[in-house]
């Protein structure tokens, strides 16, 4: 069964931490390691914070559970900056490495109200939603 | 004065010849530098025009601490003085988001929790784990973890070889970085971003994002906690971005202006 969280944040950085706390939030509720929270959260920082990413003033950001992986959906973006970026030389410290490290998959998709980017995080053992609540 | 004059022409004419219309013109032409640059800090808190106001101060600062014969261009020279006039505000202000002394406290605690647990369970702990073995709510766990990385944020002005688990107040160490031209030329070698971290920091970089160590692992082989490897990624990776920002803006104000 999957679940979903969904919100809606400003850009600017002090938001990033209500962002942060929904993750750390759904980790707690999931049973994911500490590692697996960290790299959840700074992945998402990460693309919160990238220069120009964010194509509005304000940012979704979609949570789903499934049974072995957390997939999170940021956008609306400026998908060609965002692909550029995921594209780039591996030999260099940007979002291409920095993504591929923290996740398994990232992918920018069309979608009527822009582009999103779908991370993918896979975790073994991901506990069913209100089995600890 | 006329259109047209750049920069070295109004230095000259104010350095030489005490044109105070030039200084002013100066001034003007890069109000959207310091603009810009206050804007990276105004999520502190602070009233952007404020920050405007004090970046301003560092502008004019530059403008008159400006040697011609150095061959640098002004931008070069404006930006990390402005940065460094807005950064002494908010220590001068005694500027804070005050992390609670309860917060920062378990902070700490579960740093320690985090080792002994990874050890005794021979993986990462999950939140609910770390809560039970600090007696805690795992919404407590969470806001104690968040406030680990207002730490990382307000700890970017500090030398990152001065902090460890065991230093509470980042903001004493809210920074006082001046630079001077030798720093500015030093930059200019390095890649973007990069050049703003210490050995250590680009160190732990590309053991986690190059060789593909776990956190836990990084922390084995540098000699310090987890979550201090955790607090140096993000901001070494929060100085990059910064540096890059830094680097771009005088570009970008150069070419708006032409």
């Amino acid at each position: 069964m999957t679940r979903a969280i969904e919100l809606r944040i400003p850009t600017e950085r002090p938001f990033h931490g209500v962002a942060r706390l929904v993750v750390g939030g759904l980790a707690a509720r999931h049973d994911l390691s500490y590692e697996a929270l960290e790299d959840l959260q700074l992945a998402l920082v990460t693309v919160l914070e990238g220069e120009s990413y964010p194509a509005k003033d304000e940012v979704g950001v979609q949570l789903r559970v499934s049974d072995d992986s957390i997939e999170m959906l940021i956008g609306p973006l400026n998908g060609d900056r965002v692909r550029a970026d995921l594209d780039s030389s591996g030999e260099e410290l940007g979002l291409g490495r920095l993504l591929a490290t923290l996740v398994e998959d990232a992918k920018v998709e069309a979608r009527e109200d822009g582009d999103w980017l779908r991370l993918v995080k896979r975790v073994r053992g991901i506990k069913p939603a209100g089995a600890n609540v | 004065m006329s259109e047209g004059k750049n920069d070295k022409e109004l230095l000259r004419a104010y350095h030489e010849r005490g044109d105070t219309d030039a200084r002013e013109r100066l001034i003007e032409q890069y109000l959207p530098l310091v603009r810009s640059l206050a804007r990276r800090y105004s999520y502190r808190g602070e009233q952007l025009e404020d920050l405007v106001q004090v970046g301003c101060i560092g502008l004019i600062k530059a403008i008159d601490r400006f040697d011609i014969d150095r061959g640098v261009e002004l931008t070069t020279y404006a930006t990390p003085n402005i940065i460094g006039e807005i950064k002494r505000h908010f220590r001068d202000k005694g500027w804070a988001i005050r992390v609670p002394r309860g917060l920062q406290e378990l902070n700490v605690r579960l740093s320690h929790l985090l080792e002994e647990l990874t050890v005794q369970l021979e993986r990462s702990p999950t939140i609910p784990e770390l809560a039970k073995a600090a007696g805690v709510d795992e919404e407590d766990v969470l806001e104690a973890l968040e406030s680990g990385q207002a730490y990382a944020t307000l700890s970017l002005s500090a030398p990152s070889g001065g902090d460890d688990d065991s230093d509470l107040d980042p903001l004493e160490s809210l920074g006082t970085i001046e630079h001077e031209y030798e720093v500015s030329e030093d930059r200019a070698v390095l890649a973007p971003g990069l050049a703003a971290l210490d050995e250590r920091e680009r160190r732990i970089l590309h053991l986690r994002f190059f060789e593909g160590l776990t956190q836990s692992q990084i922390a084995q082989q540098v000699g310090i906690s987890q979550m201090h490897v955790s607090r140096l990624i993000r901001r070494s990776l929060e100085k990059m971005r910064d540096e890059i920002v830094t680097e771009e803006e005088p570009r970008r104000a150069s070419e708006s202006r032409r």
